[in-house]
């Protein structure tokens, strides 16, 4: 190891970078310090591009809200089998479509950031599955309430891995979780009034609000370190 | 001041290129060749000779294999490497808190 203690070598260069460093700057250790964090942080966040996946889920996301309400897919459980099948296949595509990036770009898939954002999706997806079970088997039978339920814990979720994402991503999960909240505050005042479609609202905010974002990704993002 | 701790920084860590190296690889247990030139904007052969002085210093292992037929190279730190890292940032905490104590 080359090191500047060592009195054997360099003593000149050492003196100098003493006697330079003394007075520099208390920026000095600072910067590099701080160099040192974001190459880090950088490190560790997930790079794939996300446009691809965000459409994708939006596409299928209202695909299955329109097949729902042409088909009249409204009765509890063909509308819990129809959305669980919908997951499953976003969940899929969306591993292939990263997948297929990381042989493209000959890079592992199952990154260490790849890891990360599995590990922390995963608790809210599984939690907020397993409350839609125990919310029907305790015996609510509205799937207004499930649908709002599943997309608060998905908006957890997507909250969870925006600490290994740039770009927005803590934000969306945001409105999700916003967006899920007020309207189960609404549907607990006015539950009685109120009567929406499960498939309308699955339709918007899995559908919608995935194209929104992935259009707006696609639209700004700048090579596949961008995302 | 004391001038111990700057006399004590670790040379080939201290270089820019290899600290960036060595900042990415402390923050993931492996990284690909093509990832850390791409994020780090380097060239192929800078890239190359700066894994190179990190290797033969103990500090990095490289390790290549194949991926649907094509080789992929990836990059982490050792023992060695990681010791050496946490040391060279403890030293930069000691400087900044010394330069503080003289404002």
């Amino acid at each position: 190891m080359e090191q500047a203690g060592n009195p054997s070598c360099f003593s000149l260069a050492k003196t100098h970078f003493a006697l330079q460093s003394n007075p520099m700057e208390t920026n000095w250790a600072a910067e590099h310090l701080q160099t040192i964090r974001t190459l880090m942080e950088r490190s560790a966040v997930y790079r794939r591009t996300l446009a691809p996946i965000m459409i994708y889920a939006g596409c299928l996301g209202t695909f299955s809200a329109a097949a729902g309400l042409a088909l009249h897919i409204d009765k509890f459980k063909a509308f819990f089998a129809l959305w669980f099948v919908t997951a499953a296949v976003v969940i899929v595509g969306a591993l292939l479509i990263a997948r297929r990036q990381a042989l493209k770009d000959n890079e592992p898939f199952w990154s260490p950031p790849t890891r990360r954002i599995v590990q922390a999706i995963s608790p809210p997806l599984t939690a907020g599955m397993f409350l839609g079970l125990v919310l029907v088997r305790v015996g609510i039978r509205d799937a207004t309430i499930i649908t709002f339920v599943w997309l608060l814990f998905y908006g957890c979720a997507l909250n969870s891995a925006g600490f290994f994402m740039p770009r927005g991503m803590k934000l969306f999960g945001w409105i999700y979780i916003g967006l899920s909240v007020c309207c189960l505050m609404v549907l607990a005042i006015e539950h009685e009034t109120i009567s929406i479609s499960a498939n309308w609202l699955m339709g918007f905010f899995f559908g919608v609000l995935h194209l929104v974002y992935g259009g707006y990704l696609f639209l700004t993002e700048k090579g596949k370190n961008a995302a | 001041m004391n001038p111990d701790p700057f006399l004590q920084l670790d040379r080939v860590i201290h270089e820019k290129g290899r600290l960036a190296i060595m900042s990415m690889l402390a923050a993931s247990p492996e990284l690909s060749f093509t990832e850390l030139r791409d994020t780090l904007n380097m060239t192929d052969g800078n890239l190359t000779t700066h894994i190179r002085t990190l290797q033969e210093a103990g500090y990095v292992s490289v390790a290549k294999s194949y991926q649907n037929n094509r080789p992929l190279t990836t990059c982490s730190l050792t023992t060695a490497g990681r010791k050496a890292f946490t040391g060279y940032v403890d030293l930069l905490e000691q400087i900044l808190q010394q330069t503080r104590k003289l404002k």
